[in-house]
């Protein structure tokens, strides 16, 4: 059959005015339903016909998913708060710059104003093969088409890939991550938490997903705590273009000191794995060190113990101990205009 | 010029405010009643053959109308010169649709329905059964001994052994192992070329010199990617064909759709009045632009093809990506005494794009070598369209010959800008290919040296040179220059206008308006010359059947050049006419008076020009145009008929003499600051002098000497093709995967500046500017990276992070540097 | 090649419903009202409709102050509704993928890629594209006169989106720097590569702004 693009197929549209109803509709329709929060990532999908929902469920009115709310010195923020609303929040500014940093380095203006938290942290990977509709490992198939020989992998994994290389392209990921945040689940009338680091998987526990999230599930709230408010805190990403283009690496740290030695560390890292990684191998080996050079030199040659390159991104070798040298000595060098 | 100045000066362009409040309509804007929507069923493979096809499931579907296969296409017409010259259709020539698909992507059929929904779903419904061919999407594997080819004839066009004069047919070229020794290296094989010129002696050159280099160096394929999709709208009327299309020229339009269409061109009428950028992709038009046409005499309904984005990025066109091995002498004052240059541009399998065939010329004319040698060829492989892009073949000659000169300069411990001063052409500059007779061309005027004088004080080069390859934490700066030439203008087409009894001047614009504001700005010279205000003047444009006259492509430069000779001679025409009748009816001799303000006067009589049209049209004959030059274009005859008894005519053809071939200059500079922990790099500013003639339209200008600097920069920065080459098909079909520059990509303070001397050669002094402006920006952009990095960190572009980062860690180069589509 | 696991349920073969004939553009010198009809009617929601959350069809979308009623398929972006059903062709389709910019509208002031939005969420928005910045008078607005003083871009495919994006900014932020100026207009892409003399017209439409509010 041939294929075309651009052309959205028809479905039958829901948009819930509440939690209630979005998440009745959910269990109704169970893996009927498509989820669309901002839509940036969703709609491409539905665009390149390569998933064509019965149902669409759109949570644009869901009043209750939006929104920044102060709890305990953390932050409670809905999961269709927009990426704008984050980026310019001044709490977030004020206590967890790394969230507001990242929110700010998304794609564009206009996907920031519409894009979600939530959609961010659970958008599907950019794999160029995988979404061409490619018939591989993540698509259900029984190969990787961007691990052969002659595979264009400049974007892809160099650590912990399994079968399938492709990258978790997230910027507000591995910020939440460092900042120890909680993912609130809500099936039915059930709730889960899960913690951030949790709530992202790699190919070796589910090569289909990036995420715990399951067909009925919605995740409503981000809590963020009071944990690391006004830590040390570092976020760069790096990328070809200054607009629209995904992370190539990114890094993300929260670093408490006192009297020049690390107390607590937390060291992200986004685009290099099917997960942002936390390096916990690193947060442990800079923990009770001196805040310096030698220090962050350390802790880069920890961060990619274990990388096993493809043809095209040896780069992110380099850059990713580059990038956890500056997060660990936080700022010093950093390009991040 | 009259007393009324106009060129030189900025003014509001005719088109602007429709532009700012949403009023313009670009082909796609249009609805007609009953209008049915075309899709396109695309190749999956990058080369096959449709064994069987079955529709029956789609024509079944309610809504659907018609399916438009390849075989319902017209054969390929032949082309009749205006010397009346027969040009043979060629049978492999590119067509909008085709059963022997040569890239994924390509057009196979079409399905038009009343919606776009159900043409979709029609699509989707369709079985074909293709027999998958041979591909290869690398032209130097394609080289290779045994290597695949793209067509089942071979992988490049020549002639055959047997007929050295006969018509171009695809056949095999293939370079030997020998050939390839020094491939492992990263220096592109010099094998059999197709095509070589030389001048001088290049051995002995070489001989003599202080300094010899030898360089490969490749130049990326990018997509031309207008922002407006060249989306189509067509209907039949009284036996007519309407269509309305998005072209960089509105009257050479006409000829190419019906060209395709086999049709006169007295029955197509183009509607074209806005177009979304060309950049070379659609200087006349598109022959995707005949399905809609087929498809609505097939209906009997008007058709609108919807071309999306991703279609676009197929069929729109690709920049040829060239690789270049450069081989260069210089005495130690820095003159390059020869120069030995082989380029290997990769090709789409249909007709040749020629960059790396043309690249040559330009190298020549901008370095001067005293003696050169050139060799090229042209590898087809299965990859979309390769279509000129600004500064076609041009481009890729300076972003070969800059690392050179760069390189060159500092082995030789001389100033960047000096080494290009010292080769720079000035004023009547030779350059090869020898014509027939071996000498060689060279061109009207150049003042290269004027240009570089300019821009290194207005950029502050030697403090900013000072500060190249400082280390400041991890940021290190680097500031480069550039020089760019390419072609500025042709000659020989027609200018016309109407004074008209109401005193306005009608100007009949052929030219098409896709953003450079020339199809207005060029008959600001006869507005001048007239002596009218330019709100008493109206350009007709963008409607063919408003008879328009013989106009040039827009396309290479050429229209400011071309067209402002034309619109020079038709005012001429009118002037000499307007004293006639002024003699004829005030009395005294017509080369006693003179036109200026709006009227013709010898100082004592005087007639307003309102009056003179109205005499004119009494008079009637030559006046008013029922009498015309015998050696305008049948077009611009047909056109003048038409406006014939309507007051007092311009019209004439562009005889004016020429001495020299016409080209335009720029020279660049950048500075740039890279971050040597993550390769990642920042424009922090840029400026360009440009160098072609006397300014019509200074904010035109401007915006072509950095706009067209921009596109250049993609070239160095990010833009480019990704292919896999095992299944060869696209693995970047996205704008955000072949990575066009943003605003944030470039210094948000550019400068430009101009020569500002007139072109001898020409009787405005104006040559075009769009085309030369391209190289400076990309190679003034690397050769910065190189002050601020070293000469051996890039040997392809675009010079992307990973590639910086990784020679910086490893300390040489680890890129592949020829591997195609990476 | 295809994902042959995703799901491909699709709605069978319909009958021809009601066509929506809607009074559509006039196209210079040519013709004509035009039926805007790109999709079909969705077969499946008869009944479906008074559930809680599915949508009506039939909506009201306030478009440059106007209240304007449309038939609107659930699958139907906000671009596709203004182009071919009201007639705003002043919005382009550069790419119809959120990565071009030309599709831009303001929706309660905020700039938004039209074409990557579905029309059934802002039916309680007000948009605003650029035909409804002039006054009704025709005085154009200070952003669309400063790219007229500085005779901004080229082409102009992408200048309605980019003078949009510039509007919704400057709600923001009055007085930018030329630098904050290019981050608030860089969701937007210019082939013509003019960035650097639209910049100069949007600077110049900022500084035209705000004399307009000093009065």
């Amino acid at each position: 059959m041939a294929t075309i693009h651009d052309v959205i197929a028809p479905f039958q549209l829901f948009q819930p005015t509440n939690l209630d109803d979005a998440l009745d509709l959910l269990d109704e329709h169970g893996e009927a339903a498509m989820v669309i929060a901002g839509g940036m990532d969703s709609l491409d999908w539905l665009k390149d016909r390569l998933r064509q929902p019965q149902v669409v469920v759109e949570l644009s009115q869901v009043s209750e998913l939006r929104g920044i709310r102060e709890v305990d010195g953390g932050l409670e923020i809905g999961a269709m708060t927009t990426l704008t609303e984050v980026a310019e929040h001044p709490a977030v500014i004020d206590r967890f710059k790394i969230l507001s940093d990242a929110a700010a380095l998304v794609a564009s203006p206009q996907i920031r104003n519409q894009g979600t938290l939530g959609g961010n942290i659970s958008q599907d990977t950019r794999c160029t093969y995988y979404r061409r509709g490619w018939a591989c490992y993540r698509a259900g198939g029984n190969t990787c088409y961007a691990d052969t020989p002659t595979a264009i992998n400049r974007e892809h994994a160099i650590l912990e890939a399994s079968r399938c290389v492709a990258v978790n392209p997230s910027d507000t990921a591995p910020a939440l991550i460092a900042l120890d945040a909680e993912m609130v689940i809500r099936r039915g009338g059930r709730e889960r938490v899960v913690e951030a680091d949790d709530y992202f998987v790699g190919p070796d526990t589910d090569i289909r997903h990036l995420n715990v999230l399951e067909p009925r599930d919605l995740l409503t709230t981000i809590r963020i705590p009071a944990t690391w408010a006004g830590a040390r805190f570092y976020f760069e990403k790096v990328r070809d273009r200054m607009v629209w283009d995904f992370p190539l690496v990114n890094v993300a740290s929260a670093v408490r000191e006192s009297g020049g030695r690390i107390v607590d560390a937390r060291v992200v890292v986004g685009a290099v794995a099917a997960r942002p990684l936390r390096l916990r191998a690193v947060e442990r080996a800079v923990t009770g060190q001196a805040l310096d050079e030698a220090t962050a030199e350390r802790a880069g040659e920890i961060a990619i113990r274990g990388n096993r390159p493809l043809r095209y991104n040896g780069y992110k070798v380099p850059l990713m101990r580059n990038l956890v040298r500056r997060a660990v000595r936080g700022g010093m060098g950093a390009s991040n205009a | 010029m009259g007393d009324t100045r106009l060129v030189g000066q900025n003014y509001t362009t005719p088109d602007l405010h429709a532009k700012v409040t949403g009023r313009s309509k670009y082909a796609e804007d249009f609805r007609v009643d009953g209008m049915l929507f075309a899709k396109l069923l695309l190749s999956p493979f990058p080369h096959a053959r449709v064994r069987s096809v079955d529709t029956s499931a789609a024509e079944a579907m309610p809504g659907v109308r018609a399916i438009l296969r390849a075989s319902e296409l017209p054969e390929p017409a032949d082309t009749v010169t205006d010397l009346g010259e027969t040009i043979r259709a060629n049978p492999l020539s590119e067509r909008a649709l085709t059963d022997e698909p040569v890239y994924a992507g390509e057009p196979v059929l079409a399905v038009a329905a009343v919606d776009e929904e159900t043409a979709a779903a029609a699509i989707e419904a369709i079985r074909i059964d293709f027999e998958p061919l041979e591909f290869v999407v690398d032209p130097l594997v394609s080289l290779r001994p045994g290597g695949p080819n793209p067509r089942e004839q071979g992988n490049s066009w020549g002639r055959p052994a047997g007929n050295p004069t006969g018509p171009l047919v695809v056949q095999r070229l293939e370079w030997s192992e020998a050939d390839w020794s020094e491939y492992a290296e990263g220096r592109l094989p010099a094998g059999t070329p197709q095509a070589q010129w030389s001048y001088g002696d290049v051995e002995a050159g070489f001989a003599a010199a202080t300094l010899v280099l030898d360089e490969t160096f490749s130049t990326p394929n990018t997509q031309h990617h207008v922002l407006e999709p060249r989306s189509a709208l067509a209907y039949w009327r009284d036996g007519k064909l309407y269509m309305h299309a998005g072209t960089q020229s509105a009257v050479q339009t006409v000829a190419s759709i019906a060209r395709w269409m086999r049709l006169d061109v007295s029955e197509v009428v183009l509607l074209t009045e806005y177009t979304g950028g060309g950049f070379g992709s659609r200087a006349t038009g598109a022959v995707i632009y005949t399905i809609p046409a087929l498809l609505a005499r097939k209906t009997n309904a008007p058709v609108m093809m919807r071309i999306t984005r991703e279609e676009e990025q197929y069929i729109g066109g690709i920049r040829p990506g060239v690789h270049g091995r450069v081989k260069a002498g210089f005495a130690s004052d820095g003159r390059l005494v020869a120069l030995d240059v082989f380029t290997l541009g990769e090709n789409h399998a249909y007709e040749a794009q020629g960059d790396a065939i043309s690249s040559g010329r330009i190298i020549s004319l901008l370095y001067q070598p005293q003696a050169m040698r050139f060799r090229g060829a042209t590898v087809l492989t299965n990859t979309p369209p390769r279509r000129a892009q600004s500064q076609p073949g041009g481009l890729q000659g300076v972003m070969l010959m800059e690392p050179v000169m760069s390189k060159a300069a500092r082995q030789l411990g001389i100033d960047q800008v000096e080494i290009r001063r010292i080769n720079a052409p000035a004023g009547k500059a030779k350059f090869g290919p020898p014509a027939g007779n071996g000498e060689l061309q060279y061109s009207t005027s150049s003042f290269m040296r004027e240009a570089l004088a300019r821009g290194s004080e207005m950029f502050d080069w030697e403090t900013r040179k000072a500060r190249s390859g400082q280390r400041q934490g991890s940021k290190v700066r680097g500031a480069g220059v550039a020089v760019s030439s390419f072609v500025g203008g042709s000659v020989g087409f027609d200018g016309l206008f109407v004074i008209r009894p109401d005193g306005r001047m009608y100007v009949q614009s052929g030219v098409g308006n896709l953003g450079t504001e020339s199809y207005s700005d060029v008959h600001r010279v006869a507005a001048e010359m007239m002596g009218m205000p330019w709100e008493k003047v109206a350009i007709i444009w963008g409607d063919t059947s408003q008879h328009l006259p013989w106009t040039c492509v827009s396309g290479g430069s050429q229209t400011t050049h071309a067209m402002s000779r034309a619109a020079h001679a038709a005012a001429s025409d009118a002037i000499a006419k307007a004293k006639e009748i002024a003699a004829r009816t005030l009395g005294g001799n017509a080369a006693s008076y003179r036109v200026a303000n709006e009227r013709v006067s010898d100082g004592t009589r005087t007639m307003t020009l309102a009056e003179v049209a109205r005499r004119a049209i009494a008079l009637g004959g030559k006046y008013d145009g029922h009498e015309l030059p015998t050696n305008i274009n049948r077009v611009t005859t047909v056109a003048a008929s038409a406006l014939a008894g309507r007051g007092l005519m311009g019209v004439a053809r562009d005889d004016y003499g020429r001495d020299g071939g016409t080209f335009s200059f720029v020279a660049g500079f950048a500075e740039v600051e890279v971050d040597v922990e993550t390769g990642q790099y920042q424009v922090l500013d840029y400026m360009a002098v440009g160098d072609s003639g006397t300014i019509i339209h200074p904010r035109a200008y401007g915006g072509q000497v950095l706009g067209r600097g921009v596109l250049g920069m993609g070239h160095a920065l990010a833009q480019k093709t990704v292919y896999d080459q095992h299944y060869g098909l696209p693995v970047a079909t996205r704008l955000y995967q072949s990575r066009p520059p943003t605003i944030l990509d470039v210094p948000r303070n550019m400068k430009w500046e101009a020569v500002n001397l007139p072109d001898p050669e020409t009787p405005v002094g104006a040559r075009g500017i769009g085309e030369a402006p391209v190289g400076a920006g990309a190679s003034a952009i690397l050769n910065a990276l190189a002050a601020a990095l070293g000469d051996d960190v890039i040997r392809r572009a675009p010079a992307t992070l990973d590639n910086l980062l990784m020679a910086l860690e490893h300390g040489r180069p680890m890129q592949e540097p020829l591997t195609a589509h990476i | 090649m295809s994902n042959d696991d995703a799901p491909t349920t699709r709605s069978g073969p319909t009958s021809l419903g009601r066509r929506t004939f809607i009074k559509g553009v006039i196209a210079g010198g040519v013709a004509v009202s035009s039926a805007a009809y790109l999709f079909r009617q969705s077969p499946t929601l008869s009944g479906q409709t008074a559930r809680a959350g599915g949508v009506e069809r039939l909506v009201t979308l306030n478009v440059n102050g106007q209240d304007r009623r449309v038939d609107v398929a659930p699958q139907e972006t906000m671009a596709t509704t203004l182009r071919y059903k009201l007639g705003l062709t002043g919005t382009k389709l550069g790419c119809d993928r959120a990565e071009c910019g030309a599709c831009t509208v303001l929706v309660d002031g905020v700039p938004r890629y039209s074409c990557s939005v579905l029309t059934h969420t802002v039916r309680s928005s007000d948009i605003t594209t650029i035909e409804g910045l002039a006054a009704p008078d025709g005085t154009l607005h200070p952003v669309q006169q400063g790219v007229i003083e500085e005779q901004g871009f080229q082409c102009a495919y992408c200048m309605s989106g980019f003078i949009m994006s510039a509007v919704g900014f400057l709600r923001q932020n009055p007085n930018p720097t030329r630098e904050e100026l290019a981050h608030g207009v860089s969701g937007n892409l210019c082939r013509c590569q003019d960035y650097d003399k639209i910049l100069t017209a949007l600077h110049r439409g900022a500084e035209l702004s705000r004399e307009v509010a000093r009065g």
